[in-house]
């Protein structure tokens, strides 16, 4: 049990990886590559967590209730956000490649066949 | 470098990695058992030296604020390089109609679906403002709010098509909330140094606990965050759409001749 979130966050990255590297299609790439980053939120957010503490949210609770570490957590949320433009970054390149070269496949857009 | 020989190649480097990953994971602290000496002190420091519950907020704006700044900029960088990227091709054009597809009708929008985007899309709107504006007292944030507001403006073109929403949501405005949004930041990092503070030093009044206009400066450096993120997010939605639209004569389609 307290192995499994360390075990979920390789999990994630491996397969993550699996995909990138066996992928036929940028899209489905930069899908993976948003896998193989889930996989740090999930360790971040593993390394802050407490047994029977609460959200570090102290409207309802009093300042001082168990807590969990709140600086895992905005870093996960700030990596959330920055994620997603990226991942809006890759796609409209992989968007006007395939205007330019009319595929999405890694396999024949390689640079040096041409 | 063939598919099988790239295949083997990851087989092998899992099985190299795969006692190393196991071994940090057998040596990882106690899940969920172990001291957490920073989050433990931001926990008992924010509430009393900034007047904030909500401590991400504390965190992202404040103790931490200044890599907050830097993670801002990626997204400017991100979203500039989007707009340089789509923009470059096609142009703006507010009174194109959308793109058809050869052989593929574009069916009639049902009155149920414009009835309840019009609806919903204003519904989120307000919400994501109001998760933006309570940053400091309950979950939430610029970060959320902004892209809570930004989906909620995609909504509108689920319920108007491409010309209606091109009409409504103007990219000229949301440019300038995700520049304006990322000046404001910086400029609440400067305001202090001109009292001779330390940048993002937080020296408004810090408010009551548990009130909406607690936290003094996170309160500035939140706003420049909720209306970047949102002006990037809506920034980003309309260029794609753009991309959905006609080419018109004159415009460079850029397409790959087939």
């Amino acid at each position: 049990m307290t192995l499994l979130p360390w075990l979920v966050a390789a999990w994630l990255l491996g397969i993550g990886l699996y995909g990138i590297v066996t992928s036929r299609n940028y899209v489905h790439l930069i899908g993976c590559l948003g896998v193989l980053q889930s996989a740090t939120y999930v360790l971040l957010l593993a390394v802050g967590y407490k047994w029977n503490a609460g959200a570090p949210i102290f409207y309802s609770h009093p300042p001082g209730t168990p807590a969990v570490d709140p600086v895992v957590q905005a870093l996960v949320l700030t990596d959330i956000v920055i994620g997603a433009t990226v991942t809006a970054l890759l796609l409209a390149l992989a968007l006007q490649l395939h205007k330019k070269r009319g595929s999405l496949d890694p396999e024949e857009l390689r640079p040096l066949r041409r | 470098m063939s598919r099988r020989l790239r295949l083997l190649l990851f087989a092998l480097a899992v099985l190299c990695a795969l006692p190393a990953m196991w071994r940090i994971a057998a040596h990882m602290p106690r899940f969920g058992a172990h001291p957490l000496p920073y989050g433990d002190a931001i926990n008992d420091a924010a509430p009393r030296e900034r007047h904030v519950t909500n401590m991400v907020t504390a965190v992202n704006f404040d103790y931490r604020g200044f890599d907050t700044l830097g993670e801002e900029f990626m997204l400017l960088c991100a979203v500039t390089g989007v707009v340089v990227l789509l923009r470059g091709a096609r142009g703006q054009d507010l009174d194109a109609l959308p793109g058809v597809v050869a052989g593929r009708e574009i069916a009639d929008r049902a009155d149920a679906t414009v009835l309840l985007c019009r609806a919903i899309a204003p519904l989120i709107v307000v919400f994501g403002i109001y998760v933006a504006l309570h940053a400091t007292v309950t979950p939430g944030g610029g970060f959320q709010g902004g892209v809570i507001v930004a989906s909620g403006l995609l909504l509108l073109y689920l319920g108007e098509g491409y010309r209606g929403w091109r009409r409504l949501v103007r990219s000229r405005l949301f440019e300038a909330f995700e520049g304006g949004g990322a000046a404001l930041f910086v400029a609440a990092g400067l305001a202090p140094m001109l009292l001779g503070r330390a940048f993002l030093e937080n020296v408004l009044p810090l408010g009551q606990l548990r009130d909406m206009l607690s936290g003094g400066l996170m309160l500035v450096v939140n706003a420049g965050v909720a209306f970047a993120v949102a002006g990037g997010f809506t920034l980003l939605f309309i260029e794609f759409m753009e991309e959905t639209r006609a080419v018109r004569e004159g415009d460079d389609p850029g397409e790959h001749p087939t």
